[in-house]
């Protein structure tokens, strides 16, 4: 793919006459002295000027190149963003779950999901014509990330599970055109979603236990303590693992807080557990650590 | 709580794949870097070779002797293309493992070229000397162009001791060039990068190269190379 560029420049003729000249150029100046004076001035005009025109054909090319390149990129970038916002759309639509309106709003959610899909990735997968996947990684990535994140936390709240990444690829295929190779989520990115997840899942965990559904919060605790675990033993292998390393740091927080509230509430529950569920907020009284 | 549960087989088996997978993909990195480390010490070599410019030895000999150097490099950057073969369409995702050494082999290919036959060495020149022409694995243009500004810096240095040691059209013959490489690359569309810093500093040169040929031609050492004594010790003051 990436030899569509270089492969018109070989036939280029003006290198070919360029290829000429340095021949000529190479032999030995001497040579050139016994001719006339005019005729010898003449040819080394003539040869400036082919030498000058096959530089500014060359550069026209790598021109072309760059410029293809970075307009591409921004294409790119545009839809990754794109990708971020509507994703983001559909995590708050998980958040609004209460423990009354829960398959309502988990369903709006999954077709706002679904949407993003259609609308947006499939844009990305139309950007990026099945190459340069690599190359453009980082301008498409954060898009990846957080649709990695929504789509994952979707599918737990839904069946308590996580999505695999096999999985969520699977979904990518019906967007790409049969004849490029389609676009599949990287296993860096999808890492680097699932470190974030955790965050949300924390956020969902005390969301949980306000609304007096410990269990629920208990199940989020494990699968993110799970989660963690996990990710202790790739983290140290990933590419450039400086980023992940940081979201790792934050996870343990996030994980650390859950527990904390789940112990919290264990000990003291016993003191209102009359409360827990009737939506009253002095339910939270005497639950530290309970902050978004 | 029932932290106890055995984890879920299916995370299990998934997180046991990322871990082989980036196992295999980080000990293809560890090949690809020896090959770059390999490339880096033979370009070292090229490099105070090419050097010998600077003391005014023979033009022919300088470039034999740092010539030597391109077919081990060459067998290099074959055996990082073959590590490559094994992993298609992943070429961009270990390219920051061979870039910068990369952009000094273009450099100093480049540098070396112009010495021998007084114009740009291009983009698929470049490839060919390297060996990458007809395989898949290529000169990324970016690294091209960097490699070219790179050299461009090392010009300065060049003219100043070519006319200290009596050369006095050298800076013609620079300027000339770096005038038009400079134009040439004013046809880029260049992002705030990298590249775009590089090329900055080439105008540098370039108005160094100038103030040169500048202080050469007022004393009016350009016009014949015969009574090169007296012209050194005017140039010199």
């Amino acid at each position: 793919m990436r030899r569509v560029l270089v492969e018109p420049m070989l036939s280029c003729p003006a290198l070919r006459l360029q290829r000429i000249f340095l021949l000529m150029a190479s032999k030995p100046q001497r040579l050139h002295q016994w001719s006339t004076l005019q005729s010898s001035a003449k040819r080394a005009r003539a040869m400036a000027t082919e030498a000058e025109s096959s530089l500014k054909d060359a550069f026209g090319k790598y021109a072309d190149y760059l410029n293809n390149l970075n307009d591409k990129r921004e294409r790119v970038v545009k839809a990754s963003r794109d990708i971020t916002m509507s994703s983001k759309k559909v995590i708050f639509q998980v958040h609004r779950m209460s423990k009354y309106n829960k398959e309502e709003v988990l369903e709006k959610a999954e077709k706002d999901l679904a949407a993003v899909t259609n609308q947006y990735v499939s844009r990305l997968v139309k950007e990026l014509q099945g190459s340069d996947f690599w190359k453009l990684r980082r301008a498409y990535s954060p898009g990846v990330q957080e649709y990695v994140e929504a789509a994952t936390l979707c599918k737990f709240c839904k069946t308590g599970t996580l999505l695999n990444l096999d999985e969520m690829n699977a979904t990518l295929f019906p967007l790409s055109d049969p004849s490029q190779e389609p676009l599949q989520i990287n296993v860096l990115d999808y890492l680097l979603g699932l470190a974030d997840l955790t965050g949300e899942l924390m956020r969902l965990a005390i969301g949980r236990i306000s609304d007096g559904e410990l269990e629920y919060a208990e199940k989020i605790c494990k699968f993110v303590r799970e989660i963690h675990r996990k990710l202790t033993l790739v983290v140290p292998l990933m590419d450039d693992s400086d980023d992940m390393k940081k979201k790792m740091d934050t996870m343990l927080q996030s994980v650390m807080k859950i527990e904390n509230t789940c112990y919290s509430v264990h000990v003291r529950g016993s003191e209102y557990i009359p409360t827990l569920g009737s939506r009253d907020r002095f339910s939270l009284m005497g639950v530290p650590d309970i902050e978004l | 709580m029932a932290s106890s549960d055995p984890p879920a087989p299916q995370l299990e088996k998934q997180f046991e794949g990322f871990r082989v997978h980036l196992e295999e993909s980080g000990s293809l990195r560890d090949r690809i870097r020896t090959v770059a480390m390999e490339i880096e010490s033979a370009t070292r070599l090229m490099h105070s070779s090419l050097l010998l410019v600077h003391q005014s030895r023979p033009l022919p000999e300088v470039l034999d002797k740092a010539k030597a150097q391109i077919g081990e490099i060459k067998d290099h950057y074959s055996r990082l293309a073959k590590i490559l073969s094994e992993c298609p369409g992943q070429y961009y995702r270990y390219h920051g493992d061979w870039r910068s050494e990369t952009q000094t082999v273009v450099s100093l290919l480049a540098f070396m070229h112009w010495l021998e036959i007084g114009n740009l060495l291009m983009h698929d020149e470049a490839e060919e000397k390297l060996g990458l022409n007809n395989s898949e694995f290529g000169l990324d243009i970016e690294d091209y162009l960097i490699g070219v500004c790179f050299m461009s810096n090392e010009l300065p240095r060049y003219v100043v001791n070519q006319v200290t040691a009596g050369d006095y059209d050298c800076p013609r013959k620079v300027r000339k060039f770096l005038t038009d490489l400079n134009a040439s690359f004013r046809m880029l569309n260049l992002r705030n990068d990298f590249l775009r810093k590089k090329f900055d500093s080439l105008k540098y040169d370039l108005r160094k190269v100038e103030e040169v040929y500048y202080d050469v031609k007022i004393r009016g050492l350009t016009s014949s190379g015969d009574s090169k004594e007296d012209q050194v010790s005017q140039g010199q003051q």
